[in-house]
């Protein structure tokens, strides 16, 4: 474990229209935080020892990190588009390494299995093959060209549609997902995981969206987005050991996990191991 | 810590808790273990680890011989060796891929799981039928305290003045797990008064471990 190379990134901490002057208690890497309004209406978050804490307001989110952030927050430039309906889906805490989180994320395998007759099913099974890089200009891993049958692909899907999906890892614990519109095909749905890593063992998901439905009501939207992800938690709690293996040999992937693949080699060769088990440990 | 003499075996669960196409998950010494039923009835007991994503099997699916994983629906045969991977309907799964396998017998209703390997048959209790299961956080020895009696080298236990005999063994996240066994006559009456008994003597032993402890 290392916190020093994910301590400079920027993390979720609370939704940015449910701040208050009383503050929210949480945690960021084992360090008690408080998550507050000030005086002036501005987000304040502060750190165990009582120091202020860099903030910035991001994407529905308030965003604050324990070390010197170098860049700054990764661009969605989906936020600012005209006509998008933005959706604080809310919080679900995990008992899992934050990037056990992500990394189920990209996967759309275990669609049929673990999210039947909405985001995949049986005998619609197959991956077909799709294209990943680590992008080295941004710095970041992407999965284009993935494809798949869903029987529901979104609130906004009438019966069932191949979804086209792109998967992008912009920070260790930050994972943005653009997939088939259905109302509006030349556009991208987006679909983020922002994971707050709490701790290496425990995590607090905030997924957020950037969607084109102006059909849907807000209640549905989230609950749509809470039945998916308390689906993929029943998961997350029961995998073995609860950290990610970075080091082969833990895990056998397969051609359907290449996006995985690349994520773990990412997380590994910038040392972002919070979260992570190493054979050498 | 008691010492039994059931050499390699651990009695896990009984056998009506495991019907037909089903999976649950069970402890031996070694670990966790997914412990399943096929459709034509025969029993295997495998790691509760799918070697793909470390997801527990013991909450995956039966489907026909194998056995499934919730995840990615990765089947393993009774030998522990995969068989499919749905990802990749037209790949044959290298025989790498294999999910750790235990031997395990069924007798008179308990089923046993062997640690190593078996070279004796797991014992058998003439004229008991297995009734319920029940875990506990007394140790043995509270519970032979609660019962008055000690354990047999098998494990069983047969409480003073009850009906009823206890078959107990150490788990290895240190619970007691207790099966409750009746004589086979025994009529649904007397069932039931032999489960609100082994209840009673739970809470008895329970009580005795905590005044231990103290």
């Amino acid at each position: 474990m290392s916190v020093q190379a994910m301590i400079d990134e920027w993390y979720p901490v609370g939704i940015a229209a449910q701040l208050d002057a009383a503050g929210r208690n949480t945690m960021l890497m084992g360090e008690p935080i408080v998550v507050a309004k000030d005086a002036n209406g501005q987000a304040k978050v502060t750190g165990g020892n009582g120091r202020l804490l860099p903030v910035k307001m991001r994407y529905g989110h308030v965003w604050t990190s324990l070390g010197e952030p170098k860049k700054d927050l990764f661009p969605i430039p989906e936020a600012d588009q005209p006509g998008r309906r933005f959706v604080d889906v809310g919080v679900v805490r995990v008992r899992c390494s934050p990037l056990r989180a992500v990394e189920n994320f990209l996967d759309v395998a275990h669609f049929p299995f673990v999210h039947t007759d909405i985001l995949g099913a049986e005998p619609h099974t197959e991956v077909q093959n799709y294209k990943v890089e680590i992008r080295e200009d941004v710095d970041e891993v992407w999965a284009t060209q993935v494809k798949f049958y869903q029987p529901q692909a979104a609130k906004s899907a009438s019966g069932g549609i191949t979804t086209e999906y792109m998967y992008r890892v912009a920070a260790p614990t930050c994972t943005v997902l653009y997939k088939t519109c259905p109302p509006r095909p030349s556009e991208w749905d987006v679909i983020t995981l922002f994971v707050q890593p709490l701790t290496e063992e425990l995590c607090d998901v905030w997924p957020w969206m950037a969607l084109f439905d102006d059909e849907t009501s807000m209640t549905d939207l989230i609950h749509f987005q809470q039945t998916i992800f308390l689906q993929d938690r029943s998961i997350l709690e029961n995998q073995i050991p609860r950290l990610l293996p970075l080091d082969p040999g833990m895990e056998i992937p397969t051609r359907a996990d290449l996006t995985s693949i690349a994520y773990r080699r990412w997380l590994k060769r910038h040392n972002y191991t919070y979260g992570a088990q190493l054979v050498a440990q | 810590m008691h010492t039994l003499t059931t050499g390699p075996w651990t009695p896990v669960a009984l056998s009506a808790d495991l019907p037909v196409g089903t999976v649950i998950p069970a402890r031996i010494p070694a670990g966790s273990i997914a412990l399943w039923r096929s459709e034509s009835g025969r029993l295997s007991a495998s790691a509760d680890r799918c070697p793909h994503r470390g997801m527990s099997l013991s909450h995956g699916f039966v489907r026909g011989e194998n056995l499934s994983c919730i995840y990615h629906g990765w089947s393993y045969a009774r030998s522990g060796q995969c068989i499919r991977i749905p990802a990749h309907p037209g790949l044959e799964p290298p025989e790498t891929i294999r999910a750790k396998t235990f031997t395990v017998e069924e007798v008179g209703g308990v089923i046993w799981v062997a640690t190593d390997e078996a070279t004796t048959a797991p014992p058998a209790f003439e004229g008991l039928a297995p009734l319920r299961s029940m875990t506990t956080t007394a140790g043995i020895a509270a519970i032979e305290a609660a019962a008055g009696a000690k354990a047999s080298a098998e494990g069983l236990v047969v409480p003073v003045g009850d009906t009823l005999c206890l078959l107990v063994s150490t788990r290895d996240d240190g619970q007691t797990l207790i099966h409750v066994l009746v004589t086979g006559a025994a009529s649904a009456e007397a069932r039931i008064g032999a489960s609100r008994a082994a209840e009673s003597l739970r809470r008895a032993a329970e009580a005795v471990q905590k005044e231990n402890a103290a």
